[in-house]
């Protein structure tokens, strides 16, 4: 049985599609997800499955934005099910500073990165398990954060071993509140 | 004898067809009714990528919305394109069942 827990998972999955398959299929997936689960498919399997479907729907989206978006998707993936993201290697000398360049897109913005990061963390740019544990990272480190143009995030310990490597969805819509 | 355009286009879209052949389907209706004459349970979105590309080849078309779901059914050329499979799947059938039992297996 899918309770409200495997019904936000795979609400967020399917957030990983396009945003013209969501119009088209978004409400009758979330339903045939809800259907299944109360066959007894497990939830993961269910967002496991859609979250692949994601990735190939990305890659056949205009070639300007797969890369990112289908390497977005398979992380938000990772998140989703638990699987930590990357936590390792000591941070170079200079990687405390916080630096800015352009970045395209959705991820576009006069925001301060660090603060950025932390709006998309609670607008559920980035889910599951592990973003919480990157935002508690970053405040308890005072962590800084790095952009870099093709929507990635690197968040690195100004005082301890741990850097954060972040692969945001460039799909998510911006500027209507939750988006990215 | 017609061109097999199925047969790249994977399992999934071949068993969609099939259960499409006796009558328009939405999701959760063709997922159920593959499991019962395939065994086999085709993901979410297995299906609805299977669905798409159908719709793209002109196999199958969406029917008006029914509350939240999309009905789908098979075109004309997507019967053609089934039956043109299934003969080739039989033709190999047949030669694998043959050369099994000229082996004695």
């Amino acid at each position: 049985m899918g309770g409200p827990r495997s019904e936000r998972l795979v609400a967020a999955v399917l957030r990983c599609y396009p945003a013209r398959w969501r119009r088209r299929h978004g409400d009758e997936a979330a339903e045939l997800a809800a259907l299944l689960m109360r066959d007894g498919t497990p939830a993961r399997a269910i967002a496991w499955n859609y979250l692949t479907g994601a990735a190939r729907a990305q890659l056949a989206s205009p070639p300007a934005r797969r890369l990112g978006a289908a390497a977005g998707a398979l992380v938000v993936a990772g998140g989703c099910l638990g699987v930590p993201l990357a936590l390792s290697a000591s941070p170079p000398a200079g990687a405390a500073s916080v630096t800015r360049s352009p970045a395209p897109g959705p991820l576009r913005g006069r925001t301060r990165p660090a603060r950025r990061l932390d709006q998309m963390l609670r607008s559920g740019c980035l889910i599951g398990q592990p973003a919480a544990r990157v935002r508690a990272e970053l405040r308890a480190a005072r962590a800084s954060a790095t952009w870099h143009g093709t929507g990635f995030v690197t968040a690195a310990r100004a005082d301890g071993p741990a850097v954060v490597s972040i692969i945001l969805n460039p799909r998510r819509p911006a500027g209507h509140g939750q988006g990215c | 004898m017609e061109p097999d355009v199925l047969r790249r286009a994977g399992d999934a879209s071949v068993l969609i067809l099939t259960s499409l052949a006796d009558g328009p389907k939405h999701g959760y209706a063709l997922i159920q009714d593959i499991k019962g004459f395939a065994g086999l349970e085709l993901g979410p979105g297995t299906l609805y990528g299977a669905l798409d590309r159908l719709e793209r080849l002109g196999l199958i078309e969406a029917l008006p919305a029914e509350d939240r779901r999309h009905p789908y059914r098979m075109t004309a050329p997507g019967a053609v394109a089934l039956r043109a499979h299934l003969d080739s799947l039989e033709r190999v059938s047949a030669v694998g069942r043959l050369r099994l039992r000229m082996a004695g297996i």
